[in-house]
């Protein structure tokens, strides 16, 4: 184009400009495009560049030092034997597809995953920005649909029933096709990914909190020395656990504080009572006595879903909240509107334009019968009792094992119960109603 | 324009080598650029050296040096023109979000009419290497209530230990959205009270939310000890039994400070003379059994005004 101005300005002779233009190109296509390199893990710049813990370029790059010496690059997991991971499921998932003579496949997670999950897992892979609601990042170690308690990581089994089911009404589709070794070599990038990230934070938050500047001494006098306007200089105290047994400490003890976490999601699964489980054989008349029960604490001050999920249920209620990753990007962008940190505006400009339009997070609507974390009455029960971690939804089961709870499990069941009727009641006029099929199911 | 060019370019067969090449660059060239640094394989290696055969170190505990034990007080007084608060954007359960139709006023800034003294400032010490037995782990209840869709306490301060009753006086249900390390999100029914037992410590204040009211907001302090104040309306705090003859690190924190992570930054005299940091921290070594009184003035820039 700027030749073209150029061109048309000065009437340039025409093979000359050719001349110019085809170099141009040649040395463009030479350096400019040449075979691409090697996929690369990039740091959470939203993070990075925050109110809550702005981190010079320093750290930023250490930081992805000491991740890439924890956990290697996407070509090349490493392991170490504190993050209870499993290299060989990594090794099938990681790197380029590709496969070899026998038909054993690696390199899955890009084959399968990579373009809406993104190479870091953030949920920013290249078809993303179409999809709603966005992939999921697994940067936070978040994941919505489990059944453990709120604060609790998913269970493998958790994450492996999403990979074969997908989750119905979003762009996740079911991989159940996969043979099962590579299902769980998927699951275990996806947890690798998740560890990754979270140590990702944690360091942020560790450069932030416990380094940053100090007083240079001279070693000579042990006196600080001081800059020319007689004040202390100051110097970044590098994050190099190479160097530093102590950082070398803290640092293994965050990654055990996030892996003991994933290892003890199977002593956090929420297990009904035997007692409160409605039975398989219940007349119509206990079911319909059982909805009744449900409707009634549905539109209650106790269970309140209500407010939410709005008087039809359509998901019409409280609309204007966010779930926690695009909450972090409302607040992100609000305080990059605000402009009150001048060191890093440019820095939070950039990064802000990279981002997706942040979006609320938008009420299930119960009519659809389309439910995401399952249509199985333990699917709906758990999500009643823990609620959907990241996002608005509360739970109103006990908030940890031995805790107390809002509503008792029957309850939760009598609810479980409307919301599995809601797709056949009329919106129009929301009284119970039983299907159209009714004679043939029975 | 570009089309005439394009026909110019084409009159000549040697040129649509030239073309081929010219859309090679526009199209093939079109990577998404991804901001910020990635790792350096030479620094990565040596680190991961280091983590396999390298000694642990102390593990960053401070040492104790001194005996006894002190109190350090004071107060923030605001210097300039206090903020009108707002009032709350309720837009639902306006019955029992409202009084008299009016909706409560915000706290995001609390200054005191008479003595300017700023409420709701949050100040603790990031980690003591004693700790007196009347401040160790918490126990018992504290009360964590909310009437009128508003959070009592602003800015509520926890000794883990201590069980957190989540109570509702308002006639409609809420939700309770605690966010950060203790993940909590239980709903409240009405006039109700829900017991919470927090298990993790957090650096700073985290955000209390209802989805439900979406305007209520409050933040919360767990901390493993009890060397935690929030300043009274009056902006005066008091923490008592603190190791004497140590040095000690305080956070100072206020929601609506523009330092980073709401830290409060001080560059006023006296303020330099505690080494104010750009964290919002200050650093004070106390004599056995001394008081220690400070007043702090905080201008209206530290609030961004």
């Amino acid at each position: 184009m700027i030749n073209h101005e150029k061109h048309k300005r000065h009437e340039m002779n025409r093979g000359v400009c050719y001349h110019l233009m085809g170099c141009l190109s040649l040395i463009a296509v030479l350096a400019g495009c040449d075979t691409p390199s090697a996929p690369q893990f990039h740091l959470n710049m939203v993070q990075m560049v925050s109110d809550a813990t702005p981190t010079p370029p320093e750290y930023q790059q250490q930081i992805a030092d000491v991740l890439e010496a924890m956990f290697g690059t996407p070509d090349k997991p490493f392991v170490m034997p504190e993050s209870g991971l499993d290299g060989r499921k990594l090794k099938m998932a990681a790197g380029p597809a590709w496969s070899d003579e026998k038909g054993a496949k690696f390199g899955l997670y890009r084959q399968h995953c990579v373009h809406c999950h993104g190479i870091s897992g953030d949920g920013r892979g290249p078809t993303a920005l179409f999809l709603n609601p966005y992939p999921r990042d697994y940067r936070q170690g978040v994941f919505k649909f489990k059944s453990t308690y709120t604060a609790a990581r998913p269970t493998m089994e958790d994450l492996h029933r999403i990979m074969v089911n997908g989750i119905p009404g979003t762009a996740m589709p079911s991989f159940s096709l996969l043979p099962e070794a590579e299902i769980e070599a998927l699951i275990e990038y996806v947890k690798y990914l998740a560890i990754r990230g979270q140590m990702e934070t944690a360091l942020t938050n560790y450069a932030f909190n416990d380094l940053g500047e100090e007083d240079v001494i001279d070693e000579k006098t042990g006196e600080p020395v001081l800059d020319e306007d007689g004040e202390p200089q100051t110097r970044l105290i590098a994050l190099n656990p190479a160097e530093d047994a102590e950082q070398r400490t803290t640092v293994m003890d965050m990654l055990t504080e996030i892996v003991d976490d994933w290892n003890a999601a199977n002593e956090q699964i929420i297990v009904p009572a035997e007692d409160s489980i409605p039975q398989d054989n219940r007349s119509p008349e206990e079911i319909a006595a059982s909805v009744a029960k449900g409707r009634e604490l549905f539109f209650g001050v106790r269970a309140n879903c209500v407010k939410c999920h709005g008087p039809t249920a359509l998901g019409d209620g409280q609309q204007d909240d966010f779930d926690n990753w695009n909450k972090a990007h409302h607040l992100f962008l609000e305080s990059v509107a605000k402009g009150t940190d001048e060191e890093l505006a440019d820095e939070r400009a950039e990064v802000a334009a990279t981002l997706f339009p942040v979006r609320n997070a938008i009420p299930r609507n119960l009519r659809f019968g389309v439910y995401r974390g399952g249509n199985r009455r333990i699917d709906i029960f758990w999500r009643i009792f823990a609620g959907i971690a990241g996002t608005p939804m509360p739970g109103s089961g006990p908030a940890s094992a031995g805790a107390q709870g809002t509503l008792t499990e029957e309850e939760m069941w009598n609810i479980v119960d409307y919301v599995l009727s809601l797709p056949y009641e009329m919106p129009s006029r929301p009284l119970y109603a039983l299907p159209v099929n009714v004679e043939s199911v029975k | 324009m570009i089309l005439s060019f394009t026909r110019n370019l084409m009159n000549s067969r040697q040129n649509s080598l030239l073309l081929l090449l010219g859309l090679m660059v526009l199209a093939g060239c079109n990577r998404r650029e991804e901001l910020g640094p990635v790792g350096n394989l030479a620094a990565a290696e040596k680190i991961r050296e280091s983590f396999s055969t390298g000694e642990a170190g102390g593990g960053g505990a401070a040492v104790a040096t001194g005996t006894g034990w002190a109190t350090l007080k004071g107060k923030f007084v605001f210097d300039g023109t206090p903020p009108e608060m707002q009032p709350y954007n309720v837009n639902k359960d306006m019955a029992a979000c409202t009084i008299d139709g009016k909706a409560p006023l915000q706290q995001t800034l609390l200054v005191d009419d008479a003595t300017k003294g700023i409420a709701n400032v949050a100040v603790f010490v990031r980690s003591a290497s004693r700790v007196h037995d009347s401040m160790k782990g918490g126990e018992g209840e504290a009360v964590f209530d909310q009437k009128v869709c508003v959070f009592l306490s602003h800015v509520f301060p926890l000794r883990l230990g201590t069980t957190m009753l989540i109570k509702n006086s308002d006639p409609v249900g809420h939700n309770t959205n605690i966010e950060g390390k203790n993940s909590f999100n239980q709903t409240i029914p009405a006039d109700a009270t829900i017991p919470f037992k927090p298990q993790k410590e957090e650096a700073v204040p985290v955000s209390v939310r209802c989805s439900i009211h979406p305007w209520m907001l409050a933040y919360f302090l767990p901390r493993e000890n009890g060397y935690v104040a929030v300043t009274a309306e009056d902006g005066t705090f008091e923490i008592p039994n603190l190791p004497a003859g140590e040095d000690l690190e305080f956070q100072v924190w206020h929601e609506s400070a523009v330092g980073p992570g709401k830290s409060l930054v001080l560059t006023t005299p006296e303020a330099k003379e505690l080494k104010w940091s750009n964290k919002g921290r200050f650093k004070i070594k106390l004599a056995e059994d001394e008081v220690k009184d400070v007043s702090l003035t905080v201008p209206a820039a530290a609030f961004g005004g």
